[in-house]
């Protein structure tokens, strides 16, 4: 393993100074070369074309041409030996700061793709605000052979197949009105989802909080249901705001702004929040006392808002991809970088398979672990203590009646008869008290 | 713990994928100036002799004053062809230093940073998937997406639109039936060519061949003949198998199904022409020859895929709308509907270790959840602090049917 700082000297200075030297010596001194052999050419026709020239002027003027010219002709020989030195030596430089390495290219299990990648591409760009760039690639790919394949797009597709037991959605007209006009016409209609969001996005940026509040309002229950509290979020940053008066938040001067503004606004749109909030409410409303010494208040942490706005953007943004079914960092940049990060173990063990010419067994699981940082890891991941292997829905994780967590296999591997004994504690079970859990 | 270990970044194992970046515009450079010193060799050897010859003329008095000014103009202006073309050359040249500076910049910027976490390196990565991206768009022809994105994200200098763009052109060409173009490209890469022993230009002679056979015409069927002599015959120490079923192919017309000979007259071979075409200009540029991006996402894909993201479960964590994942992180990419499809036959990772939130939970219903999450749901939702709810399922439960569950 390479240790930590073995690489932080940047292997591009003395590229960089290579470079310089191969932008100096290019190829405008040899046109200067050439330029010097016109000149003696034309001064020489110059010479020749007088009119007083007879055949001596004229033999003078050829014989006095010759020498300059292939002086000059051999700069430019010299010019161009440069030229090549130079670049000869950046390659070199080159193959040092950046060792030709060979990348895995043997099997290319995405070509069989295309449509597939294509899709997620489209979907990046939107996702990204890349409108325009998206549309001119949408043409481009339904102008050629094969066209990307317009599969239609709906939030979880892959749920459809599924018993659809989900009584949230069920209950949620929302989510049929979403998925009804999102069948049939994407890109565009994922588009008009994502140009909502940049449109409420720099609304919020501008610390207009008014559309955002419209929109978790509309999308109330939804959003409540996934465990997400964004409209409260938003509407207790809107009473903060008005609370610090016209002088910071540079609205009108008028009974809806300052603390009567905030206390009018919290009159009028804190009920609803009233049975799950209370105790927050409460300590708004309690803050008003405080108005002209908020800051040696108990309440003072509650106005300190320098990056609230930037927080409730980025929950914001969140909260608006997971109800269209999306992650909220795009899964293309998620995947690419965690792609890099994976890819010098993969060549690594590619190279000790061929040498070795051994092969993994495991055919749906990698055979190395890539280390990956704590952000890209989504899932809980379980690793049975006894068999070392992760768990899956055909091998799931089962507690044993003392709390411990083996999965189901070792479970069964271990029991004699129906009884076994824990591995980790001296405690004895039959096989039926273990509990399949989820983690 | 090693956590710090797994978000530094190892430098110079992460810069596998943009080795293109730095090689191909020295590929360009070389491949420059040998056009460039090729051009000057052949016009000033014309020029000395030139100017020799007429010293010498001048001096024995064979040539009038006439001769030599003519002789003098046509120096002029063959030096002044030189110099146009130089200068065409060195504007290349030019243009091929400002990429290379700016690419080394680019890839210098890396170095600034130490941890994937630091905010840098997520501008730097993006920068990274852009440059995939437009490199993916011109390799599949999709040109003006490719254009369009390099200068809304600006960095044309980080993306090769020149080069794909003119390859694009002779694939193009090579799909609709016309060899000219490729033709052109192997005459101005021939030296390149042979060292690499390349079938290019046999194979687009043989396919020209083809189709002067396939009009059945007597006319061509003699040109095909001469340029079978012509282009064809040179080949038959190297490939003696293709020349001698060219030769055969005079005597069977199109219609017929004999074998190999019906093969050589399908319309797939402009295909694999096409692909051939493809690949012989991608090593000849030291250009990977699959586009970076399947590379990136194929170990990519794997490294985040967890058995759970294509569970089949309808109830489970990641299939709830609008639910994050149980880590916190939000929707996993990998169950995203951008690359659930794609990553479905990808392998998932190893892991030797368990990753799950910290004091963990039994629910009734069987399912497992960090004590802190579910404080914080049960407070969100304005339960008592007796209660709990599920994130996923929403049902409620007794904080003391809760069960601690322990992982080794």
């Amino acid at each position: 393993m390479a240790s930590p700082g073995d690489d932080i000297v940047s292997p591009f200075g003395p590229l960089q100074n290579e470079l310089a030297r191969m932008r100096g010596a290019n190829l405008t001194t040899a046109i200067q070369d050439v330029d010097k052999i016109i000149e003696y050419l034309v001064a020489a026709r110059d010479q020749v074309a007088a009119p007083d020239a007879d055949h001596h002027r004229i033999s003078m003027a050829m014989t006095t041409l010759q020498n300059p010219v292939k002086d000059r002709l051999e700069a430019i020989n010299n010019d161009l030996r440069d030229v090549t030195k130079a670049q000869r030596s950046f390659g070199k430089a080159l193959d040092k700061a950046l060792p030709q390495r060979e990348l895995p290219m043997g099997t290319d299990a995405m070509a069989d793709h295309p449509s597939l990648i294509n899709r997620a591409i489209a979907m990046h760009l939107v996702r990204e605000g890349q409108f325009s760039v998206a549309s001119t690639f949408v043409r481009e790919s339904r102008d050629q052979q094969p066209p990307l394949s317009l599969e239609p797009w709906s939030p979880r597709t892959a749920r459809t197949d599924e018993d659809g037991d989900d009584d949230m959605i069920q209950e949620d007209g929302e989510e049929e009105r979403l998925t009804g006009h999102g069948v049939n016409n994407y890109p565009e209609d994922l588009q008009g989802q994502f140009a909502e969001m940049y449109s409420l996005l720099s609304e919020l940026r501008n610390r207009n909080l008014g559309p955002a509040i419209k929109w978790a309002r509309q999308n109330n229950s939804r959003l409540e249901s996934a465990g997400s509290n964004l409209e409260f979020e938003l509407c207790k940053l809107q009473f903060v705001w008005l609370f610090k008066g016209p002088e910071v938040n540079g609205l009108p001067d008028d009974e809806r702004n300052g603390e009567m503004g905030a206390l009018r606004y919290a009159k009028e749109h804190f009920a609803r929040f009233q049975s799950r909030h209370l105790k927050e409410i409460q300590q708004l409303c309690g803050a008003i006392v405080f108005a002209p010494n908020i800051e040696q208040s108990p309440y003072r942490h509650i106005f300190q808002i320098d990056s609230a706005f930037e927080d409730v953007a980025t929950s914001f943004t969140r909260e608006f991809c997971s109800l269209l079914g999306l992650s909220a960092e795009s899964p293309l940049y998620v995947a690419v970088t965690a792609g890099s990060i994976a890819l010098p173990r993969l060549i690594k063990y590619n190279k000790n398979t061929k040498e070795k010419k051994t092969e993994w067994t495991t055919e749906n699981e990698m055979a190395f672990e890539t280390p990956l940082p704590p952000s890209m890891i989504y899932h809980s991941i379980f690793v049975c203590p006894v068999s070392k292997e992760q768990t899956t829905e055909q091998n799931p994780a089962m507690m044993l009646p003392c709390g411990h967590v083996i999965c189901r296999e070792s479970l069964h591997n271990m029991a004699k008869g129906s009884r076994y004994k824990c591995p980790y504690c001296p405690t004895e079970g039959h096989l039926r008290d273990a509990i399949k859990i989820t983690l | 713990m090693t956590d710090h270990e797994n978000s530094s970044i190892k430098h110079s194992d992460h810069l596998l994928l943009d080795q293109p970046l730095l090689r191909l515009p020295n590929e360009l450079l070389r491949k420059n100036f040998r056009a460039a010193h090729f051009a000057i060799e052949k016009d000033t050897s014309t020029l000395k002799t030139l100017l020799r010859d007429s010293a010498t003329a001048a001096l024995s008095g064979r040539a009038t004053q006439q001769d030599v000014l003519k002789n003098l103009d046509a120096m002029i202006s063959r030096m002044r062809g030189v110099k146009r073309k130089l200068g065409a050359y060195a504007d290349e040249e030019a243009r091929l230093h400002t990429q290379t500076a700016a690419r080394i910049q680019h890839l210098d910027e890396l170095y600034t940073m130490h941890s994937i976490e630091d905010v840098k390196y997520e501008a730097w990565s993006r920068k990274r998937l852009d440059r995939l991206l437009a490199d993916y768009l011109l390799r599949h022809g999709y040109n003006d997406s490719a254009k369009e994105l390099a200068s809304e994200k600006n960095m044309e200098n980080l993306v090769d639109v020149d080069t794909f763009v003119s390859m694009s052109r002779i694939r193009e060409a090579l799909l609709n039936g016309s060899v000219a173009e490729a033709l052109a490209w192997c005459t101005e890469n021939k030296k390149e060519l042979r060292k690499m022993e390349s079938k290019l230009e046999f194979m687009l002679r043989l396919q020209q061949y083809i189709e002067l056979i396939r009009t059945q015409s007597q006319p061509k069927l003699v040109e095909a003949i001469a340029h079978a002599k012509k282009y064809l015959m040179p080949y038959w120490g190297t490939y003696p198998k293709e020349v001698k079923q060219a030769c055969g192919l005079l005597a069977i017309p199109p219609d017929s199904s004999y074998g190999i000979y019906s093969d050589l007259y399908k319309s797939t071979r402009w295909n694999e022409l096409a692909d051939l075409f493809t690949t012989t200009h991608n090593s000849l540029l030291s250009l990977p020859s699959v586009p970076l991006l399947h590379v990136a996402l194929s170990s990519g894909l794997s490294a985040l895929k967890t058995p759970a993201c294509h569970s089949s479960h309808a109830d489970d964590i990641y299939n709830d709308t609008g639910s994050s994942s149980a880590l916190g992180h939000g929707v996993c990419p990998i169950c995203s509907t951008e690359l659930n499809d794609l990553a479905r036959n990808v392998p998932y990772a190893h892991h030797t270790k368990s990753h799950v939130e910290h004091d963990l939970f039994l629910l009734p219903n069987g399912r497992v959840y960090g004590k802190e999450r579910l404080e914080d749901y049960a407070r969100k939702s304005g339960l008592s602090p007796n209660d709990v709810k599920d994130p996923v399922t929403g049902q409620t439960y007794p904080m003391d049917l809760l069960k601690k569950v322990f992982i080794t």
